[in-house]
């Protein structure tokens, strides 16, 4: 029941990770396949998992992990109620910008079952911003992709100048100035 | 009474009209000599199988015109063939206008089980319009109560569904207190609100429809569809209504679209495509209408638009006897500005208010009666059309983004021509852009961005600035540039807006409603200081590329000359994060832009302290002292970069390029001091090169330091001449050259 930690582990040169948590598989199967045939120049690792915690057993291969992105669907109650369950496995210090949530059924917002007002809070209370997408659609995909990778260039310190916790304190909806 | 001229009595048993028999052959006839289904090039197999579907759509109808008694589905299975006829040919083309008329009648006349009787409402799918008589007589069964609530209902939602392809409304109209009547029912109430809604015209508010309506709301409670109706009746009668109601109301109606919305889409969709050129959106009749979706359709004036029967339209003087009793001129008979004109007084708009959309004869007229319930009837239209097709909310609609894009289009085309933004469009750009994904029509919402009516900060800030700051840190270099582009157009539209404002100060007072011109200069003042902060980070994240910078100052171009061009007493300088990057960058464009800028700042800045020093008054708007010292500062650093070699030494702004001679000493660059100035800066050594090449063909040593003295004026004329015109207004204006001859690098700084 390991705790996933932002600074545990060395980063590898030139490399970045990033972990999709969320209830649908094949969603996030297409994500990654979306992210992967984006142009970019550096390695990239994308883990997919369920839900936290990660299986103990093969922590030692994993890379440092980046930036964590939770999946909901605003279809399902369930998808919600998965991510807040998982979040508790996730250290602190990974909330100081390396985590978003990815929202995806904007398409269908007649048939949520998700107050969009719990999302809303769910970024305010966990500092982390949240993206809105519908994953169905391809164009959108490959835009939501493209979105996420260059978050991931930043968590992962790619960008010079410009850390993962300043990222996240602009990404912040200034409301609660 | 109108409903009484068509009550019948449901015992008789139905004749067999002969008149429609013939019309439905007509159609079928029609059809295939219809000029639009010529030019198809089908295959002859093809017309035959359509042929064959309309013989047996044909049959299908006569029979439900004679069918007497309660057949029962199950055991009857000629009810049966006929019933799954009519179904998969609305489905898969529509049904023709004479259909309905037989279709209602027997769906409403409780003949039937109601298990049939949905199924052929469900399947009313018009192919190119409704005929009112129809409309009308099948409200007539309503009154007999033959047909069960459940199918009352299902009846309401379809009209609804279809009221824009209802070819006349002058009886639907006329049968307004009949629908009223229905407010009563609570199931119904909602969806005749809606019903009402759409029929409300500015005589159909009576006192006594208003007591009522207050009555249901006491009794109902506050209903979003009581609402709707009260509001729109306020506006037509504001003072007949004195209750107070929500300003905003985001969606009165739940989308009652039914099942036939997504048909009819298809069918539309359907014959589009079956069309050999695509339709240009343009001012014509009514022929074009079954191609188009429904919001296409309505860009187009229908023929039968106004209430008028038939169109002599022959000479000037006919006009006023035929037109004298309905006292209006058709719309769709408007061709030229000169009609306009003459007809201006006994104009009517059209009953699909998107056909103004494209029409700018009547966008003129529009303009100028500034009726409001015509903006509302505008608002209301495109507020739900802009909602149901939303390509990134619906995603069903997905597959229409090219249409939808055209849509966009259109209104932003719309808003220029007007010049003002739509609150229609405003309440959905912000319901819609926190969940947009910045990818699907940019362009065409960026543009709506432009149009943007001011309003305060903190709303522009929750809807407006958080999400696009969200969408522009996280998306590419282009989204980046695209996003300044459109709002540096929202700047100068509302930057117009306060001028006009001005000019029209003089016949009245000038700034009406709730905005004065500190309000103003508090808003602008706000989009300003939000620009610099993105652009500051986007330079950041985007290492400083030189297309963002392009178009970063391109809004500062505005920004520094909002004093003198607008009449408006704002000035802020760019922060120190888009200066400085501007000063030291690689590209020479870049460069002569912010010389460029400099120079309208200080020319700004010098008018606005003679104006207060001979006026000395509207002293409540001086530019603060800190404005200038700003100013001052930046000037200091490019005088000291490009001019006197200094910048190391003299920058006094905090975050600058000071720094102690030991940590320059450090870098062990050699001639630090001189590494920014015009000869040496890495965006004009380029032409230092070349100059030396010209005023010393044979020396290959590329020896900068010869460039001064008389050399340096030799420089500085070839600079101007290579069309650095910015970097020649900044030198000429701000370096006070004590005397040409001696060279003298001194520069006269302060304002």
């Amino acid at each position: 029941m390991a705790v996933v930690r932002p600074f545990d582990k060395l980063p590898a040169l030139n490399s970045a990770a990033v972990l999709l948590v969320g209830s649908d598989e094949s969603l996030q199967q297409k994500l990654a396949e979306a992210i992967l045939k984006e142009k970019k120049n550096f390695k990239i690792s994308i883990h997919l998992a369920t839900s936290l915690p990660l299986p103990s057993e093969r922590d030692h291969l994993r890379p440092r992990i980046d930036l964590i992105a939770f999946m909901i669907d605003i279809k399902s109650k369930y998808s919600l109620k998965n991510v807040e369950a998982s979040l508790a496995h996730v250290d602190a210090s990974f909330f100081l910008g390396k985590v978003c949530f990815l929202v995806t059924g904007v398409g269908r917002v007649n048939y949520c079952s998700v107050e969009m007002n719990a999302i809303w809070k769910l970024g305010e209370v966990y500092c982390s911003p949240v993206l809105y997408c519908e994953l169905e659609l391809e164009g959108i995909r490959v835009a939501t992709a493209q979105r996420l990778l260059r978050m991931l260039q930043i968590c992962a310190g790619h960008i010079p100048g410009v850390s993962a916790l300043s990222f996240g304190l602009l990404m912040r909806n200034s409301a609660d100035e | 009474m109108q409903r009484r001229q068509s009550s019948k009595n449901s015992k008789q048993p139905l004749q067999v009209r002969h008149s429609n028999q013939t019309d439905l052959s007509a159609w079928r006839k029609g059809g295939r000599t219809d000029p639009e289904k010529s030019l198809q090039n089908r295959q002859s197999r093809n017309s035959q199988v359509n042929e064959s579907k309309q013989d047996s759509l044909e049959q299908a109808v006569s029979y439900f015109e004679k069918v007497q008694d309660r057949v029962s589905l199950k055991k009857n299975e000629v009810l049966q063939k006929h019933l799954a006829t009519v179904e998969s040919i609305a489905l898969q083309k529509g049904l023709p206008p004479e259909a309905f008329d037989v279709l209602l009648n027997v769906a409403l006349s409780g003949k039937l089980a109601d298990a049939v009787n949905t199924r052929l409402l469900k399947s009313l799918i018009p192919a190119s319009v409704i005929p009112e008589t129809s409309v009308v007589s099948s409200v007539s069964w309503l009154c007999v109560s033959k047909c069960s609530g459940s199918i009352q209902l299902l009846f309401v939602r379809w009209l609804i569904t279809v009221f824009d392809f209802i070819d006349h409304k002058e009886q639907l109209h006329a049968l307004y207190g009949f629908f009223f009547s229905f407010l009563q029912d609570e199931k119904m109430c909602p969806y005749v609100c809606h019903l009402l809604y759409l029929l409300t015209r500015k005589e159909s508010v009576k006192p006594f429809r208003i007591r009522r309506l207050l009555d249901l709301q006491a009794k109902m409670g506050m209903q979003p569809h009581l609402q709707a109706l009260l509001s729109l009746y306020k506006l037509f009668c504001p003072e007949l209504v004195s209750i107070t109601l929500p300003g905003k109301m985001k969606t009165y109606f739940k989308n009652s679209e039914g099942p036939w919305k997504a048909a009819i889409n298809t069918i539309r969709r359907r014959n589009q495509e079956n069309s050999p050129v695509s339709q240009p959106l343009f001012l014509g009749t009514a022929q074009h209408q079954s191609r188009k979706r429904k919001w296409n359709t309505q860009l187009v004036i229908p023929a039968s638009s106004a209430n008028t029967n038939s169109l002599a339209g022959d000479k000037e003087k006919n006009h006023v006897d035929l037109y004298s009793t309905s006292e209006s001129f058709p719309v769709e008979q408007l061709q030229t500005f000169s009609q306009l004109l003459q007809n201006i007084h006994h104009l009517e708009f059209p009953s699909q208010m998107g056909s103004v959309l494209t029409n700018p004869l009547l966008l003129h007229y529009m303009n100028c009666i500034k009726d409001e319930s015509i903006y509302l009837r505008l608002y209301y239209w495109m507020g739900q059309t802009l909602q149901e097709e939303c390509s990134w909310c619906v995603v069903d609609s997905n597959q229409y983004e090219e249409e939808f894009k055209d849509f966009l289009e259109t209104i932003y085309k719309t808003e220029c021509f007007l010049q003002e933004g739509f609150s229609s469009c405003e309440e959905f750009l912000y319901k819609s852009l926190p969940l947009w994904d910045g990818f699907c029509c940019r362009s065409q919402i960026l543009r709506l961005v432009t149009w943007i009516p001011l309003s305060s900060f903190s709303e522009m800030k929750s809807h407006l600035y958080d999400p696009l700051a969200q969408l522009f840190f996280t998306s590419s270099l282009y989204f980046k540039c695209s996003v300044l582009e459109s709002l540096k157009e929202l700047l100068q539209n509302w930057l117009n807006w306060h001028v006009i404002q001005l000019d029209s100060e003089s016949d009245s007072q000038g700034y009406s409603l709730n905005t004065t011109l500190s309000g103003l200069v508090n808003v602008v003042a706000e989009l300003i200081h939000f620009v610099g902060w993105i652009s500051t980070v986007a330079l950041r994240l985007e290492s400083n590329a030189t297309f963002l910078l392009y178009f970063i100052l391109d809004f500062y171009e505005t920004v520094c000359d909002i004093y003198l061009r607008y009449n408006l007493p704002l000035l802020i300088m760019p922060p120190a994060g888009v200066f400085y990057p501007a000063l030291l960058s690689m590209d020479s464009v870049s460069l002569n832009q912010l010389c460029y800028i400099m120079y309208r700042y200080r020319t700004n800045l010098v008018a606005a302290k003679e104006n207060e020093l001979i006026k000395k008054k509207i002293l409540q708007f001086q530019f603060s002292s800190q404005t200038y010292q700003e100013y001052n500062q930046y000037i200091i650093a490019m005088v000291g970069c490009l001019w006197t070699s200094s910048a190391f030494q003299k920058d006094i702004h905090p975050q600058g390029v000071r720094l102690d001679d030991e940590v320059l000493k450090k870098t062990r660059v050699q001639e630090f001091k001189t590494s920014f100035n015009i000869v040496y800066h890495p965006a004009m050594m380029g032409y230092a090169l070349l100059f030396l090449q010209q005023a010393w063909p044979d020396d290959n040593t590329f020896n900068f330091s010869l460039i001064k003295g008389r050399k340096w004026n030799w420089y500085l004329q070839y600079l101007y001449a290579q069309g650095l015109k910015g970097l020649k207004l900044f030198i000429e204006s701000s370096i006070n050259r004590v005397s040409r001859a001696s060279q003298s690098k001194e520069g006269n700084v302060q304002v």
